[in-house]
């Protein structure tokens, strides 16, 4: 982002036409009330699951003493990884001053606000006691890792809104006029959240300063957020948690998943806005190189995370490798590792499988395995304590999720693409002005 | 001695069986503290006016909260109410001047699982519940295979606690590791974090929920039992309290058990109720602790199975015949 | 299959071995008698020992509900027990022998005659045969023991004195004593067993190495051995023991202790990486407003 901004491009003619683009699909369609209806039906389905959960206990799930931790672990982990994309795209490669990402940046930041959001709703879910949330700040341990959980994923929330919000006042100010076609009420909305812009030059210049400090903070806070997750299993003794490298491996793990799912959501944008003119295949293009970047990182880390202990082969830790190599989870082992990482990694060299449809249909395959990747990391582990499991029933030492679990995990992903939904549909996807001024920029170029 | 034996010899509801015994179920989980506030404030509900306005009568009919109705002498009957928040203090601050410390002989284990059935009589769990647990031990195929009868080990480093995010389990003075089940949120990073397997979790109601509604909860005890919280074992610290050794220990009909003070360095036998140095019976026998390279610093010690009077005879699941 | 076969033979071979060793009971012991005559009182203090003592073995007498074990612990009411003379009873009960523990130093020479006369209620056809107050071990009446610590020599002394016939002060000699220290569950046994010297003194070594409270003071016990002296001790708090003061084991700040007791850094750590962000979420919020001030100011110009 640059460190000023030439306000010519409210005068250029090209500003109506970029507004008009992106903001005809916003408001109130057919296809938005079919959509949110199918939506809503299925969340409520869900939430009827929770019911159940919260009425009879977590005896509904195929939790037990011993695979305590889940599906729904599994799912926050989940959460929490896609949402720091946001933190990579708009901060890390914005900052560094790719130009290609100015388009995409919302869209990254709308995952990072609806993963962020429904993490902590997941986290409830997998609770015993949900009603007792409060406590959590009430009767807070700071030696927890939970307790940090809490806290920097409260603060990646926050700033993952704000960054969100901010840069999209220019837009709300330059929309509120544009946008007859929507209802009242979101008129209204656009005139109050627009906080009286004016684009006055000390606007854009406490607007720039701000952004800029959110894109510092946000790094190291994602860092935090995600670190502190992979920790609640570093911090334990157990083979297959106990690893000092869980801190890196679930970031770049995380930037994997974010990345496929910012791609999925532009494709998914793309073709139903017709935006091919600002979402081109050029950006696909882009957005495929940086998740086999991410890819072969997280890769690396994989081996490492696999080959160390498997070259030693420690007793307890022996006993986790061949169950995941070899065992009972072999099979989606071997299925996340290739079909999650090795394949989409040889795809996507060649830029083919880079094109927008391809890069899409390898982006679902890489989100549903990242999903099945953090079931291996959380549930094989805990079938192998130190001590034998002896004198319970059979069934408590083979983890199946339910339906109510599995209905209750659809819901919260429900809700995210629920959220993701109305950003998308109800505000512009793309920065109207950033792209204004850059069109501008480029005429004056040309000009000179 | 005789002394030593009364003290000892008052009741021991570990090895009544389940049900059988009410009146003594009823106090034993209730504590008499309990239960003289109960018939205290029973008295005041059944009638204690009208019993009031005839002189004369000095027997009482009061409720109990087993639903017993008793008589109670006029003058035994005091207004006690009953005191949650001291239950609560006193459980979290622990004995003063004491380290409780358990020894667990495995040569003298032969499964007869008394253990067990006195922890779960006394805590309200299922036959699949466990606070302690016998498991079928084998260090490598050509060792020989023992019994162990495992605790949690309230670990002087529990690394349960650490992780713990609202303070619901805790560490006391005298290393008892216990749990509030007033404040479990249910995370069960607990269970996560315990190398030994220790803890469990109420995934539906406790086996006595209904029946130990309303009951003061004491901590030092773990009842009433709550559905969405956490459970383990106290090391019996409502016993301690009184002087006596832990249910499960005292219920061993093979002297496995010694269970004592690390600060009087001294043990005592469940079985035979004979005391012994703490320092001489490890150093003697070469005791051990579990695991002990996981830095957890465990409060349990074991001696080895060695010389053991009697045959390995590995039993049929208990549990897995009929579930 | 023969591995089953092979342990199923150790467990006959076993069981065998055992019982074909017959318990012999010394003469002396055989023939003894217990110092008082058994009544309702006795039996009922027996039965209480018996419940906390004998039944997680030996089950209910008369109930066959003894613990399935190798060798089978008898049933107290059988005829095979009741066939053992009270002294064979009390012989046992002390001694131990296998899986039966000795109950020497945990159930009083008294104690352990209570528990016979418990067991002996299940029985209509006994008639007890009370030991008479004549020869060697008859019954001393009135029996006080004092205790003194000797520091110079790290020992005990026991003395034992008991009014004569004609009411004077005499020491009792050769009474077997025994001396204890008080712990938190039961009564730690200190030396050997001693008997009392013609002037009615026992001396007993005390260990140099035993926890006292914060000023050493261990609670003394000294019992005579054998009943023929009632059921007299002397209880004495004496400063015989090492000070010890551990301090409580939640005293140190650390990642499992309260957070009042987190490490120093992480509460520093902590706050200070809290206040920093919020500080700046804060600060972007009011450039918000700021946002919102320099448009309405705009507006009014």
């Amino acid at each position: 982002m640059a460190s000023e901004v030439n306000t010519d491009f409210l005068q250029n003619k090209k500003l109506d036409s970029i507004a008009a683009d992106i903001l005809k699909p916003v408001g109130i369609t057919q296809g938005f009330i079919v959509w949110m209806g199918f939506l809503g039906i299925g969340l409520l389905a869900c939430i009827y699951a929770y019911y159940i959960q919260f009425d009879n206990g977590l005896i509904v799930t195929g939790l037990r003493d011993y695979i305590s931790w889940g599906m729904y672990i599994a799912n926050f982990v989940f959460f929490v990884a896609t949402s720091l994309v946001g933190m990579l795209i708009s901060s890390v490669l914005g900052l560094i001053g790719f130009k290609w990402v100015k388009p995409i940046a919302r869209i990254a930041e709308i995952i990072a606000v609806a993963f962020a959001a429904i993490a902590g709703l997941v986290i409830v879910s997998d609770m015993g006691r949900p009603e007792r949330l409060p406590y959590v700040i009430m009767y807070g341990r700071i030696q927890s890792p939970i307790i940090w959980d809490v806290t920097v994923v409260t603060t990646y929330l926050v700033l993952s809104t704000l960054l969100y919000f901010l840069p999209l006042i220019p837009d709300l100010a330059i929309s509120k006029g544009r946008i007859d076609h929507a209802p009242k009420l979101l008129q209204q909305t656009y005139e109050v959240l627009s906080v009286k812009w004016s684009h006055t030059s000390q606007q854009y210049k406490i607007l720039l300063k701000a952004v800029r400090i959110l894109l510092i903070l946000i790094i190291p806070t994602a860092f935090a957020i995600h670190t502190v997750t992979s920790w609640l299993f570093a911090v334990t003794l157990r083979p297959g948690w106990d690893s000092s490298i869980f801190g890196p491996y679930f970031l770049t793990g995380a930037f994997v998943a974010g990345s496929a799912a910012v791609v999925i959501l532009m494709y998914i944008i793309r073709v139903n806005y017709k935006l091919d003119k600002y979402l081109t295949s050029y950006h696909f293009d882009m957005m495929g190189k940086l998740l086999v970047l991410v890819s072969i990182v997280y890769l690396y880390f994989n081996i490492n995370e696999y080959l160390v202990p498997g070259f030693k082969m420690k007793t307890a830790e022996a006993i986790h490798l061949k169950d995941l190599f070899v065992g009972e989870y072999a099979f989606m082992f071997w299925c996340v590792q290739l079909m999650g990482l090795v394949i989409p990694i040889i795809l996507m060299l060649f830029k083919f499988f880079r094109k927008p449809l391809s890069l899409f249909v390898i982006s679902i395959v890489v989100l549903v395995a990242a999903w099945f990747k953090r079931f291996i990391i959380v549930v094989p582990t805990q079938d192998h304590p130190f001590l034998p499991i002896q004198h319970v029933p059979k069934a408590w030492t083979l983890y199946q999720p339910t339906l109510v679990e599995s209905a209750i995990t659809l819901g919260t992903i429900l809700l995210a693409v629920i959220i993701i939904t109305v950003l998308v549909k109800f505000f512009p996807v793309i920065p109207i002005w950033e792209i204004a001024e850059e069109q501008n920029e480029a005429d004056h170029k040309i000009n000179e | 001695m005789s002394h030593n034996s009364k003290k000892t010899g008052e009741d021991e509801p570990g090895r009544e069986q389940e049900n059988t015994n009410s009146r003594r179920d009823f106090f034993k989980n209730f504590g008499l503290f309990g239960a003289v506030a109960a018939v205290g404030s029973a008295a005041i509900y059944s009638g204690y006016n009208y019993e009031e306005s005839k002189p004369g009568h000095d027997m009482v009919k009061v409720l109990t909260s087993d639903n017993r109705i008793v008589e109670v002498p006029r003058d035994q009957i005091k207004d006690v109410k009953v005191d949650h928040d001291k239950l609560q203090k006193q459980g979290r601050e622990g004995l003063k001047g004491h380290r409780f410390v358990m020894v667990i002989d495995l040569a003298k284990c032969r499964n007869a699982r008394k253990c067990i059935s006195a922890c779960q009589g006394a805590h309200h769990l299922r036959p699949y519940e466990y606070h302690i647990n016998t498991l079928v031990m084998q260090e490598s195929e050509h060792t020989a295979p023992y019994f162990m009868p495992k605790p949690c080990q309230h670990c002087d480093n529990p690394p349960c606690v650490a992780v713990c995010p609202v303070d619901a389990t805790f560490k006391r003075q005298d290393g008892i590791v216990l749990i509030d089940n007033e404040r479990c949120i249910g995370c069960r990073f607990c269970i996560a974090a315990c190398p030994y397997s220790a803890r469990l979790f109420h995934w539906e109601e406790p086996l006595m929920a209904e029946s130990d509604k309303g009951k003061p909860y004491n901590i030092e005890l773990n009842i009433p039992q709550r559905k969405g919280t956490i459970t383990k074992c106290l090391f019996s610290s409502d016993r301690l309290r009184e002087g006596k050794l832990p249910y499960c220990v005292s219920a061993c009909p093979n002297g496995v058990y010694y269970f004592g003070d690390e600060n009087q360095d001294a043990v005592t036998n469940g079985t035979t109720k004979e005391t012994f140095r703490l320092s001489e019976l490890l150093r003697v026998n070469a005791g051990y602790q579990l695991m002990p390279e996981l830095g957890t610093k465990p409060r349990v010690y074991y001696l080895p199975p060695k010389n053991r009077l009697f045959d390995f005879k590995e039993e049929k699941d208990p549990v897995q015949e009929t579930t | 299959m023969i591995k089953r076969y092979f342990s199923l033979l150790l467990i006959v071979l076993i069981s065998l071995r055992v019982s074909a060793q017959v318990w012999v009971v010394p003469a002396e012991n055989e023939a003894k008698k217990s110092p008082f005559a058994f009544d309702d009182q006795s039996r009922k203090a027996g039965g209480d020992i018996y419940m906390t003592s004998c039944k997680s073995c030996h089950g209910e007498p008369g109930k066959n509900n003894s613990l399935p074990l190798v060798p089978p612990p008898p049933d107290m009411a059988s005829a095979k027990m009741q066939g053992n003379s009270d002294g064979a009873l009390q012989f046992k009960i002390t001694t131990g022998r296998g899986p039966m523990p000795s109950f020497k130093n945990t159930i009083s020479g008294t104690d352990v005659w209570k528990v016979i006369s418990f067991v002996r209620s299940f029985n209509d056809k006994y008639v007890q045969e009370v030991a008479t107050n004549a020869g060697p071990g008859a019954a001393v009446q009135n029996v006080k023991i004092s205790i003194t610590w000797l520091k110079e020599q790290s020992q005990v002394q026991a003395t034992l004195t008991a009014p004569s016939k004609d009411k004077v002060i005499m020491p009792v000699a050769g009474a077997e004593v025994k001396l204890f220290a008080k712990r938190y569950f039961g009564n730690l046994l200190i030396d050997e067993p001693r008997n009392t010297d013609a002037s009615g003194k026992a001396i007993f070594n005390f260990p140099k190495d035993l926890p006292g409270d914060s000023t050493g003071l261990v609670q003394l016990v000294v019992v005579p051995s054998s009943e023929a002296y009632g059921e007299t001790k002397a209880d004495t708090t004496l400063a015989a023991g090492v000070p010890t003061y551990l301090p409580p084991l939640n005293e140190k700040r650390a990642m499992w202790n309260v957070v009042q007791k987190a490490p120093i850094w992480l509460l520093l750590s902590y706050t200070l990486a809290v206040l920093g962000a919020w500080g700046f979420i804060i600060y972007v919020m009011l450039q918000i407003r700021a946002i919102y001030k320099a448009g309405s100011r705009k507006e009014n110009d």
